[in-house]
């Protein structure tokens, strides 16, 4: 379980946003949303403990993420609003990194489902490949990976209809399967049981 | 286990990486060919001349060829946030520094092994000094790594003057360049007290480079 109180941050002196609470168990599932640059990118990466909030705390399973944070990145999926698979690369080697980076136990075959259902050629180079099929492959993460906690950045921009379909549906399997997931973006995509933030209520203008 | 796992992917990534673009590598490559060439161009056929210079030409290549694998350090994997997924894999920072110095000295500095030999012969050095010279410059070669490490990371904390990191280089290259051409053309007795100085370094590089661009790395994450 994860549990931020009292999160608050500034940049160049100035309040983005300040008093924020969130939690999320097993089964639940948090879409942050809110205008843009209001900071919600920013506090993905607080509670990715990429940056460092200036007041409040954040918990991993009861104890401080920063005492905790080998058991915290064990249990994390981050993926970010940018493009982190690498473009000199094919969709199926950047799978195959991933898979080692994260020693995910996932089998080729498996893989070669998943590019199936998404549409993907998996010999194409990263760089060949359109917006919508570059996010495509960076969401192939949540499932190589297989951890519990997935954080994501606008995981739905640039997918179309059946990816957006798709993706609804990987969420809800997840967090029937005890799983937990935070994510922020403009489209809502209408999951029973999601909680949502509107981070401007927590803005400082 | 998952330590070796990310190790293991992140060399695996770098392979892929290096030679599907195999022609960043060949630049470089070209690049020493080429400033070989123009120094015998602009100096002219004076075989003395050469005599006393031609190490330092090479040395001079070899540490402004690295300056043109500074960008492929640590700028494209910090933009496109893949340092921090190694973060998040259970390697530490200093530990990615590491294995990023030992891939790019194996991919961007080795090739310089068969390169040497072919700019000695254009420069006319015979052959024991061009043999000495490869033993120097895989004791140098990872000085001029780690220098690029540094260099490099600390561009990630600098968003406007890039060309300051090919200063730092230089600048701390130079007791490279004096011990390694100085070896070169020392007498037999001041051979081994300067490559122990040398040895000395690369030491010191090893043990303080990991820390260092470690720190640069921490610090532009947190800036993000």
């Amino acid at each position: 379980m994860l549990l931020a109180n009292n999160l608050s941050f500034t940049r160049n002196n100035k309040y983005i946003f300040s008093g924020l609470d969130l939690s999320v168990s097993p089964n639940k599932i948090i879409h942050i949303t809110g205008r843009n640059g209001i900071g919600k990118t920013t506090l993905i990466k607080i509670l990715a403990n990429m940056l460092v909030p200036n007041t409040g705390e954040i918990y991993w399973n009861g104890k401080n993420i920063k005492k905790n944070l080998k058991d915290f990145f064990n249990n994390l999926t981050y993926i970010m609003d940018i493009q982190s698979s690498k473009e000199e690369m094919s969709v199926l080697e950047n799978a195959i990194y991933w898979k080692k980076l994260f020693s995910s136990k996932i089998q080729e075959n498996e893989l070669n489902t998943i590019f199936k259902l998404l549409s993907l050629n998996k010999y194409s180079k990263v760089s060949a490949l359109s917006k919508g099929e570059i996010k495509k492959l960076e969401l192939c993460r949540l499932v190589i990976e297989q951890k519990k906690f997935w954080l994501l950045d606008e995981p739905f921009s640039g997918l179309d209809k059946d990816s957006i379909a798709l993706i609804k549906e990987t969420f809800k399997n997840h967090i029937e399967n005890n799983g937990m997931i935070i994510f922020s973006s403009h489209f809502n995509p209408e999951i029973t049981n999601m909680n949502t933030i509107n981070i401007e209520n927590y803005a400082n203008f | 286990m998952q330590i070796f796992n990310s190790i293991q992917a992140l060399f695996y990534r770098e392979y892929k990486i290096t030679f599907n673009n195999f022609q960043d590598i060949f630049t470089i490559l070209i690049f020493f060919i080429l400033g070989i060439l123009i120094f015998v161009f602009s100096i002219g056929p004076n075989k003395e001349i050469f005599n006393y210079i031609s190490v330092g030409i090479i040395w001079t290549l070899l540490l402004l060829s690295t300056n043109l694998s500074i960008d492929k350090f640590y700028k494209r994997d910090f933009k496109d946030g893949n340092i921090f997924l190694l973060y998040i894999s259970g390697l530490s920072f200093e530990m990615i520094v590491l294995i990023k110095i030992i891939t790019m000295w194996i991919f961007f500095q080795l090739p310089f092994l068969l390169i040497i030999p072919i700019g000695g012969i254009i420069l006319d050095i015979n052959m024991d000094k061009i043999a000495i010279n490869l033993y120097i410059f895989l004791i140098g070669s990872p000085i001029l790594t780690s220098l690029a490490s540094i260099s490099g990371s600390m561009n990630l904390l600098n968003n406007k003057n890039f060309s300051i990191s090919g200063i730092i280089i230089m600048i701390f290259s130079i007791p490279l360049i004096i011990f390694s051409v100085g070896i070169i053309n020392a007498t037999p007795d001041l051979v081994m007290p300067q490559l122990n100085i040398l040895i000395g370094i690369l030491m010191l590089f090893l043990a303080i480079t990991p820390w260092i661009s470690a720190a640069c790395i921490k610090l532009s994450i947190r800036n993000s």
